[in-house]
């Protein structure tokens, strides 16, 4: 599979992983070594004191080899978030941001404006920002002009599975923004869905709850890591055109049966 | 002398400190220095090696936070 390049690293796989809902922090990172992930997602909540640190959870992710991405996830405004990046730049030692920042409760949509804002200080204080946003085309080009390391749409809302409900939109964001780091992050559900996007050439997909809610997490994660390769080799390998008319395989010229009469 | 009490607000919990400093009251608290985890005031960051040097006022509104699961 052709390399990537995500914020300055360069990456095999093209399938980015979150750590939350698993069965057990066994089966976590039995998915994890059957996905081929490079990039884990982790979360930053309050700690009480008698719960003795969240070393534990982080020995665990540390020992899985991976890149860690931590995210703003539930954070309602820019100030919020960016302050979470920053204590999560000291906590994880690393600049890679997920910055979310939500407007909308019922729907998780992120806050186009609280989003745009916050990406434009993180930058420039030299974070590595990795912006998830929705399939809105103006947005995603002020994310990437603003310097995102990534902009990263939804395919539908955050843990419906549903898959891309606006594939025309995916498609415009790809066409129209051929230079940026394109990750589709959300609302995937299977991995036909990761196989279409990765067709229309995104750059990689975040996933998590598909994974971790399957059945079988691990086999889904194998799964997935299939189709999201499938998906690239078709992107590169250039799909045919679509026609609106049957043309048959088989050569006409030589068809048995027919005699001029 | 008994030290003066700032009322504050942890983690989202009332309380009163005598605790002069962040790192007096996280010690206080019984938090582990050691333990992975990041620390804000007024929701404004503030780095590990201020934590010694960060006077606490009254009303002050602490977050420390830890690494969790997530998506």
């Amino acid at each position: 599979m052709t390399p990537w390049t995500l914020a300055g690293t360069s990456l095999a796989s093209r399938l980015l992983l979150g750590t939350a809902h698993y069965p057990s922090p066994q089966v976590l990172a039995d998915a994890v070594q059957a996905s081929g992930t490079q990039v884990l997602t982790v979360g930053l909540r309050r700690l009480q004191p008698e719960h003795g640190g969240g070393n534990a959870f982080w020995q665990r992710v540390r020992a899985l080899g991976c890149h860690v991405l931590p995210n703003t996830a539930g954070c309602h405004g820019a100030q919020e978030a960016i302050t979470l990046a920053q204590m999560a730049r000291e906590l994880f030692d690393t600049p890679w941001i997920k910055l979310e920042v939500i407007g909308d409760d019922y729907t998780l949509q992120p806050d186009p404006f609280g989003t745009l804002e916050a990406a434009r200080v993180l930058v420039r204080e030299g974070f590595q920002v990795l912006a998830y946003t929705t399939d809105d085309l103006v947005l995603a080009q002020r994310l990437h002009e603003a310097g995102c390391a990534a902009v990263m749409p939804w395919a539908a809302p955050i843990g419906t599975g549903r898959g891309p409900q606006n594939p025309s939109a995916l498609q415009t964001l790809r066409s129209r923004l051929p230079d940026a780091v394109l990750i589709v992050d959300a609302g995937l559900g299977r991995p036909s869905h990761a196989a279409q996007v990765m067709e229309m050439g995104f750059d990689a997909v975040l996933l998590n709850t598909a994974v971790a809610q399957a059945g079988d997490p691990v086999r889904m994660a194998r799964a997935f890591a299939q189709a999201v390769d499938a998906g690239r080799l078709a992107f590169e390998a250039t799909p045919m055109g679509e026609r609106q008319t049957a043309q048959a395989s088989t050569p006409t010229l030589g068809m048995p049966f027919w005699h001029q009469s | 002398m008994t030290p003066p009490m700032n009322e504050v607000s942890m983690n989202g919990r009332p309380l009163q400190t005598p605790a002069a400093t962040l790192a007096e009251l996280l010690q206080l608290q019984g938090y582990d220095a050691q333990a992975a985890m990041a620390c804000a005031i007024n929701r404004q960051f503030v780095p590990r090696a201020q934590w010694p040097l960060q006077a606490l006022q009254a009303g002050d509104r602490i977050d420390v936070i830890a690494p969790v699961t997530g998506g």
